[in-house]
């Protein structure tokens, strides 16, 4: 073993950078699959069938291919078939909130169903509208059964978000990659940045905790 | 006040309600009584939609129900319901149990809302739970809750679908009391009920279903001391 930790110290700052940059994009696309997530789930469990047709369709192909495969689509085509320049940090976000959609709006949908049937009656029966009783009263007590599936969805989008060092987008990963080109060593910054993705995901789990702890009031 | 006309109800091809017609006045009380699965708990529902029937008409102050579907909230705000297992929102505080639909479903005002919502839950003796969640309280203490979330929407019409079926026994007298009490204000109210008590002593009226036939009906008393039908002595025999 010949580990040297003390040649990448000069490439420290370079690699932090990518923290912010990997969390930027990552933001971005939990905030994106969240509200299609939740948008597509509704469309599932609703009345209207060409909707659910929709919703289907739209998990199916987004969890039937690869992430790689989509981000690279999105990143390669656009500029193909619309002659729009889209951007490495763009397609990202849309890679990454499409595609965690499909699989926040399983989990949604399951936790809405899992809901006991008689919240909505009693909400009915008091004439409350569906879209307040679906916000107030159904969601929210979905959110909270659903909580832990949908963390781990969060840090599964967290870790892959590595993929779009492919693309040439400078996250993380790329710049472990960038440093160890550099310094012909590659052990050594790839361990790093995998410290770094760990506290990354050992500080969302802790965030879920405290949500999920405030969800626990009622109990 | 409800007047009920050849309503039927299936579910696939099993008809659970067939050709019932009834009307109950302003102000009645009536209790509904028969065998487990005879179709009380649908009836009830057909009342405020939640099961929607298959043929036949109810007219609710003269509103014909099956048929407007539009304005299914503005008339489901009038009719209470309260069911056996409470389903209160357990997310929320009792006090916000009160007020989410005054305020969600008609627009009236937090501090109105909380201010009506302290009167009932002092009315059915809760005054003091209004910051407990519901999942803190006993079943009579919930029952209690639900009553009174029902008539925080100060509904011309209650229903209760066996109210008393899942408490335990030493916590009936003071659900039933509450609805005792809400009887002698002038409250109209459709009660299914196994509270042969209950419906002896407070109903204006028995309405007897077997096999979704609204077998027999009439004053308590009467029903009870001398039914009419075999199919009302065979189950009276049974329960009493
Ligand atoms: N949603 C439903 N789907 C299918 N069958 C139902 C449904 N609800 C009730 N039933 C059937 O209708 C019959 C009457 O049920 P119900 O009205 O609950 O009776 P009760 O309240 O008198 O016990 C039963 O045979 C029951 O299985
Ligand atoms: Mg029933």
């Amino acid at each position: 073993m010949n580990l040297d930790f003390s040649q990448i110290v000069p490439y420290i700052p370079f690699m932090l950078e990518g923290i912010w940059a990997t969390l930027k994009f990552v933001f971005f696309a939990i905030i994106l699959g969240s509200i299609l997530g939740t948008i597509l789930a509704l469309f599932k469990i609703g009345s209207i069938i060409p909707l659910r047709w929709f919703a289907d369709a739209y998990t199916s192909i987004f969890r039937g291919t690869p992430l790689i495969l989509q981000l690279m689509i999105i990143y390669y085509s656009t500029p193909q078939l619309t002659g729009y320049d889209i951007s490495a940090f763009l397609s990202a976000i849309l890679a990454f909130g499409l595609n965690s959609s499909a699989y926040i709006s399983e989990i949604i949908r399951a936790g809405i169903q899992a809901v006991d049937k008689g919240q909505m009656e009693a909400a009915q029966a008091l004439g409350v509208p569906y879209r307040a009783m679906m916000k107030d009263i159904i969601l929210p007590q979905a959110l909270k059964n659903i909580l832990p599936a949908l963390m781990n969805e969060f840090i599964t989008l967290t870790k892959e978000s590595a993929i779009v060092s492919t693309i040439g987008y400078l996250d993380l990963m790329r710049r472990a990659q960038v440093v160890g080109s550099d310094l012909f060593r590659n052990f050594e910054p790839l361990l790093f940045v995998g410290l770094i993705y760990w506290c990354m995901v050992m500080g969302l789990t802790m965030i879920g905790r405290v949500f999920e702890r405030r969800l626990k009031q009622s109990d | 006040m409800i007047n009920v006309q050849n309503l039927y109800k299936k579910f696939g091809t099993n008809e659970v309600l067939s050709d019932i017609s009834t009307t109950i006045s302003k102000g009645e009380v009536v209790s509904i009584i028969g065998p487990s699965g005879s179709g009380k708990s649908t009836f009830l529902r057909c009342l405020n939609l939640l099961e929607v029937p298959t043929s036949g008409s109810i007219d609710i102050n003269g509103k014909n129900l099956t048929s407007s579907k539009k304005n299914i909230h503005k008339i489901r705000q009038q009719i209470g319901m309260v069911f056996q297992h409470f389903h209160l929102f357990p997310h929320l505080t009792v006090l916000e149990n009160l007020t989410y639909a005054p305020m969600k479903a008609k627009g009236i005002k937090k501090a109105e809302a909380e201010m009506k919502a302290r009167l009932l839950l002092e009315r059915v003796g809760l005054s003091e739970k209004e910051t407990a969640y519901p999942n803190s309280l006993s079943g009579g203490q919930k029952q209690r809750v639900a009553i009174a979330r029902a008539l925080a929407m100060e509904p011309e019409l209650m229903l209760f679908d066996e109210p008393t079926s899942a408490l335990d026994p030493e916590m009936v007298k003071e659900v039933l009391d509450v609805m005792k009490d809400l009887a002698k204000s002038g409250m109209t109210m459709v009660v299914v009920t196994h509270e042969m008590g209950f419906a002896r002593e407070v109903a204006d009226r028995v309405l007897f279903l077997d096999h979704g036939v609204l077998v027999e009906e009439g004053q308590p008393n009467e029903f009870f001391s001398h039914p009419k039908t075999e199919r009302a002595k065979d189950f009276l025999d049974k329960v009493l």
